[in-house]
């Protein structure tokens, strides 16, 4: 429990920290929102008003203070060129990211793991050798290619979904979730190369050490051993890494909605950073920092029920 | 008794590759078949030929001499970013390591809140502050790769600091900057290169991602991302646009990240 306290507090001062240097980055960044904000129109007068009723002659530090009151109890500012409240223009975005995230990171999950456990399982013969040369060759793939080189196949050629023919979720949940497959496939392929082979590394280690041969020699079998003993230890730095990877996907979820012409959040933080429009900037980043932050925290937690040693 | 080796494919491979894409952007430097900018109506959508290998791009442009502009364009960003990386990521991770206490303390707390926010993600924010362009992308990849080299550098720091020839080294007057930088640093080498390779893995696909996205190498220069981007609206006509530039960024990935097997296979 104390560790679970201890890092827990730990994880509250890392998101305040995060969210902290985010907002004084956006705050000291040369231009003036309310200028930018008024254009043309502006005058002193009006200037003038417009930064005090947006609080901008408020010093640092109490401004941080309103804004991340507001941002947990669902105030995350106004855009600036949009003008309506950012949490709108977020919130259902979020599901979006949100499936693209989980389900790809399913897939990593559901097809690494048998696999890495396969190539451990048959080392040195022709299967394990061949996916160890596929596996190179598919982590020079970035996702955004493997992306287009599937419209290309499946959606051009086999004709197995409309590329651009996103259907939002509100509309059609089935359809929503069928073309979300192939964009996860995407992102899901260098990441699942990586992890195949971060855990037959980490099954190969581990048959080399004693504890294993005394298991042997103790009459388990082979699966006994490889299930029982072997796995369990060979999955600590594979968990960690697929803690990674979650964040990691997450982040490059920017990438792939362009590519396959999702409307999800990367596609409004894009189109922010070229507006410059920061409060929206400000808010999807800090979001996917804090869910980042709590990935890590979930990983800390994990370790503890995998490995005990751990302190 | 005479130790067989097996040849080092990793390293040989990756060296072969990586040799070929440099030698792509150096030549790129004096020659290129056309203008990389030239626009030729009548070329427009030319398929592959011999006059044109790789064909033609929608403004008859000769995407052959794109793509070697385009391989300098991202190896350039890729050295920038490397070079920043790995200079203050040596600074911070040789003063931390060496020195410890406090300040390393507060240090290391910073570097693992920045180390686990994905790089993407921070050369975003940063581009934002500063805009984009090639250079603005280079600083933004670049302060988002130095914790990485700086947790490499500190642990062969903090390993090294304790060994014998440091401390005869101390024994003998050598001045901690001396120690550090004449001493250790040296031995941290074979550590430091296969790092750096992969950082140059990590430079490259991160570039060509920015690029993809529009905030990188801006138009009218030319940039394996941005080619891929803007090839994606021609897809079905044109596969060849989108081919050559993406199996570019493949080959240089994937040579970078052999030799960076291979290289630490070569110090084991």
């Amino acid at each position: 429990m104390r560790y679970i306290g201890k890092k827990f507090v730990t994880m509250l001062i890392t998101i305040l920290l995060v969210s902290f240097f985010v907002f004084v980055a956006f705050a000291v960044i040369p231009g003036d929102p309310a200028l930018s904000k008024l254009g043309t129109e502006a005058t002193y007068e009006k200037l003038e008003a417009l930064r005090e009723e947006m609080g901008l002659n408020e010093p640092l530090l109490k401004r941080y203070g309103t804004w991340i009151v507001g941002f947990f109890t669902g105030d995350m500012g106004t855009s600036y060129s949009y003008d309506m409240p950012v949490k709108d223009m977020i919130l259902d975005k979020l599901p979006i990211t949100i499936t693209l995230t989980v389900m790809s990171f399913l897939m990593i999950v559901a097809v690494s793991i048998p696999l890495g456990i396969y190539t451990a399982k048959h080392q040195g013969k022709a299967a394990d050798k061949t996916i160890f040369v596929l596996n190179q060759i598919v982590m020079a793939i970035p996702p955004f290619f493997s992306g287009i080189l599937i419209t290309l196949l499946f959606g051009l050629v086999f004709k197995l979904f409309t590329p651009g023919g996103f259907v939002s979720y509100t509309k059609s949940i089935p359809d929503f979730l069928a073309y979300m497959v192939f964009p996860c496939i995407a992102v899901a392929l260098p990441k699942i190369a990586m992890t195949v082979k971060l855990l037959r590394t980490s099954l190969v280690d581990e048959s080399k050490k004693d504890y294993v041969r005394t298991a042997y020699s103790k009459g388990n079998d082979k699966n006994g051993v490889f299930f029982g003993h072997m796995l369990k230890n060979a999955m600590i730095p594979v968990i960690t890494f697929l803690g990674m990877i979650l964040a990691d996907i997450a982040a490059g979820s920017i990438i792939i909605e362009q590519v396959f012409n999702i409307p999800g959040l990367g596609r409004i933080l894009l189109t922010s950073i070229s507006n410059r429009d920061y409060p929206v900037v400000q808010a999807i980043i800090v979001w996917l920092g804090i869910f980042v932050i709590v990935i890590n925290f979930c990983v800390d937690l994990l370790y503890k029920v995998v490995d005990p040693r751990m302190r | 008794m005479t130790i067989k080796k097996k040849p080092n494919y990793n390293f040989i491979i990756g060296s072969i590759l990586t040799g070929l894409i440099v030698a792509l952007a150096l030549v790129s430097l004096v020659y290129t078949p056309y203008d990389p900018d030239a626009m030729d109506a009548a070329n427009k959508f030319a398929g592959i030929s011999l006059k044109h290998p790789m064909g033609c791009d929608n403004f008859g442009r000769d995407i052959f001499s794109r793509v070697m502009e385009g391989t300098k364009n991202t190896l350039f960003v890729a050295l920038g970013t490397v070079a920043i990386g790995t200079v203050f990521g040596i600074l911070l991770g040789a003063f931390t390591g060496y020195f410890g206490g406090i300040l390393d303390e507060i240090l290391m707390r910073i570097n693992d809140a920045i180390f686990a926010f994905p790089s993407i993600l921070l050369a975003l924010v940063i581009v934002s502050l500063l805009g984009s362009g090639k250079y603005n992308v280079m600083i933004a990849l670049g302060i988002a790769f130095i914790p990485s080299f700086a947790r490499i550098v500190r642990a062969e720091f903090l390993k090294n600091r304790e060994l014998d020839y440091v401390k005869s080294a101390r024994l003998m007057g050598a001045g901690s900057l001396r120690i550090m930088f004449v001493h250790i640093l040296p031995n941290t080498f074979s550590v430091l290169a296969s790092s750096v390779m992969i950082g140059f893995n990590n430079a490259v696909l991160a570039e060509a991602g920015m690029s993809f996205l529009g905030i990188g190498v801006q138009p009218p220069d030319a940039s394996l991302g941005r080619m891929l981007s803007e090839a994606q609206t021609y897809l079905f006509s044109t596969p060849s646009y989108a081919f050559f530039p993406g199996l570019v960024i493949i080959l240089m990935v994937l040579g970078f990240s052999l030799l960076s097997e291979g290289i630490s296979q070569k110090s084991v």
